[in-house]
């Protein structure tokens, strides 16, 4: 008897993703294996939010699939985390930063349950863990958007997912929440979780993710960042934006020297 | 069934020392709680950025109440009402159909199916009153509200659908709030998003076809929409907003019951949206924190501190903190930016 190979914690098989009849993500395979911070990368359009969308079933797939330890999502939800982005939802809403650190535990709780105890001490950990625990009554329209990037951590932390999608976590965030949001998905691969971030800033990339994705509509190379990132592979995701290779150039020379 | 009645003859043993008259007292109960259900069911409408889906069930009520009565003949208030929601809720269904389907704007096709709905309906109660067909009249009633019409038994029918209409929310408002305020991460989580949003719709129908009889089909929906835009400007928390969002559409229909008792030419269902409106005008301007008045104090008091050489970043970010338990501190305008705490 061969003993079963574990199945990869995502897999994408083929996956081809379109808005309105006209194709955005072509054939994409990808299996992640194991946990690490893994980065999403390419250029505006690149298909980058759909991917994780795609992923979780948020958009219809045109054909292929995707896989979450070898079963489909609808079996492993309480395992999968999410994070979109910030700007998908109305900050004015009439609730607090508690309130929506809670809304991480509904999942679990499923109909009709209220969060109780347990619940509410799970989010204030949560909110300690970002750095919130201080804001927890205040209503969210009253955060810098550094601090409701983390308020919408720390409701994925609540979630106690194994996987997490984040989508641009660190989009228009001060640099010291930038800081506090990584230190926290740096925790979460510390403790075993496999954690996606589509992400823009490609210096950023080099310096943070252990395994990237390079994505332009197609999947143009992944694995360990410093194999993906090359000028090569990057001429081909970011064809025509020289300057922007020659700044890359440089920062993955820096990182090689010091690793 | 004499029993299920009996609450509206108590509250009328109740309260001889108020000199209303039984009748009266009869609509002042379908109108409030009417009122009240309204404004709980409306908040949810507005927290999911569908304010206008009242209207639409509004609109929709006619051609539905005119059919029923064409296919049974029969012209009693819960036939007609049933029609009503059978056509309002189908409208809401093709209206959820498009927003899926095609690329027109959410409003845009609102504002289409509140056009072709109402001139159906328009359409088919003109045709009969040509006809001579009975029940036109009736169906004209409901257009334009006669909360004197109502009986004892109507009362008590709406007012039972209005409490259950409350309980259920109370009951699933973790589910649509969670919703409301982020669908993707809901849908995510794998809750039904479709499932929920259309329960919501199912409620707010409710609502209207139940306001119809005081109110009218032109009028019901704003009270789906004035009180909780009032209730907003006093809370930052969904709890109270919904029971605020209540209780001004419980006043409102006092009030305009009362004003219209007061002034015999002021028809029901427009006095009690016009005193919706009056509490909605007063909760803009006064309400301490999101109200004008409060804002643009706040705004003049900084102006006048900058001027006088006090104001410093430090000491607005105590007061923040000393009057945070209260949450209505300054909005985001006075903010001071992260980086730059100490």
């Amino acid at each position: 008897m061969m003993p079963q190979p574990s199945p990869p914690i995502v897999e994408f098989h083929d996956v081809t993703v379109a808005y309105g009849g006209r194709p955005v993500l072509w054939n994409v395979d990808l299996a992640i294996e194991q946990a690490c911070l893994f980065g999403v990368i390419g250029p505006n359009g690149a298909g980058k939010s759909t991917l994780l969308k795609a992923a979780l079933g948020l958009v219809p797939v045109v054909g292929g699939y995707v896989r979450f330890f070898g079963t489909s999502l609808s079996r492993v939800r309480g395992r999968v985390g999410y994070v979109p982005q910030r700007e998908t939802v109305d900050w004015d809403f009439p609730v607090n930063v508690m309130d929506v650190v809670l809304m991480g535990t509904y999942g679990r709780l499923g109909w009709l349950a209220r969060p109780g105890r347990r619940e509410r001490a799970l989010a204030l950990e949560c909110l300690d863990r970002v750095g919130l625990a201080d804001v927890a009554t205040r209503q969210i329209g009253r955060l810098s958007g550094g601090q409701q990037q983390r308020v919408f951590l720390a409701r994925a932390l609540a979630q106690q997912a194994d996987v997490y999608l984040f989508d641009e976590p660190l989009a228009g965030v001060d640099a010291r929440s930038q800081e506090r949001i990584f230190g926290v998905l740096a925790a979460l691969r510390d403790a075993g979780r496999l954690v996606i971030v589509v992400h823009h800033d490609l210096r950023m990339a080099v310096a943070w993710f252990d395994r990237v994705a390079l994505l332009d509509m197609r999947l143009v190379a992944a694995g360990p960042t410093q194999e993906v990132l090359t000028p090569e592979h990057l001429r081909r995701a970011y064809a025509g934006r020289v300057e922007l290779l020659d700044e890359l150039g440089r920062a993955v020379a820096e990182r090689g020297r010091t690793a | 069934m004499t029993a299920s009645f009996a609450g509206v003859p108590c509250l009328a043993v109740a309260f001889p020392a108020t000199g209303l008259a039984y009748n009266t007292l009869v609509v002042l109960v379908a109108v409030a709680t009417v009122g009240c259900a309204g404004g709980v069911v409306g908040t949810l409408a507005l927290l999911r950025k569908r304010p206008l889906l009242g209207d639409a069930a509004a609109h929709a009520t006619l051609v539905g109440a005119a059919a029923i009565v064409l296919l049974t003949g029969r012209r009693d208030l819960p036939t007609l009402l049933t029609g009503a929601a059978a056509s309002s809720f189908a409208a809401l269904c093709l209206l959820a159909l498009i927003r899926r389907c095609t690329r027109t704007r959410d409003d845009a096709a609102t504002a289409i199916l509140i056009g072709v709905s109402f001139g159906a309906g328009v359409s088919v109660v003109t045709w009969m009153m040509a006809r001579g067909l009975p029940g036109s009249g009736t169906i004209e009633q409901l257009l334009l509200g006669h909360a004197a019409a109502v009986t004892a038994r109507d009362a008590t029918l709406l007012a039972a659908v209005a409490l259950a209409t409350v309980l259920v929310v109370a009951a699933t408002l973790k589910e649509t709030v969670a919703v409301a305020f982020d669908a993707a991460f809901a849908a995510a989580g794998g809750w039904p998003v479709g499932l929920i949003d259309n329960a919501v719709t199912a409620l707010v129908v409710l609502m209207v076809v139940v306001g119809l009889p005081t109110a009218g089909g032109v009028l019901v929906s704003a009270l789906l929409v004035i009180p909780p835009v009032a209730a907003r400007q006093w809370t930052e928390r969904v709890g109270p907003l919904l029971v605020l969002a209540g209780l001004v559409g419980l006043a409102s229909a006092v009030l305009g019951v009362l004003a219209s008792i007061a002034w015999p030419g002021l028809p029901t269902g427009p006095a009690v949206v016009l005193s919706a409106a009056l509490i909605c005008l007063v909760s803009i301007l006064g309400a301490p924190g999101r109200g004008l008045v409060a804002r643009r104090w706040r705004e003049r008091e900084l102006v006048r501190r900058w001027a006088a050489g006090r104001l410093t970043e430090e000491g607005l970010a105590l007061e923040r903190g000393l009057h945070e338990p209260w949450g209505l501190a300054a909005g985001p305008s006075i903010t001071v930016p992260e980086s730059r705490r100490p």
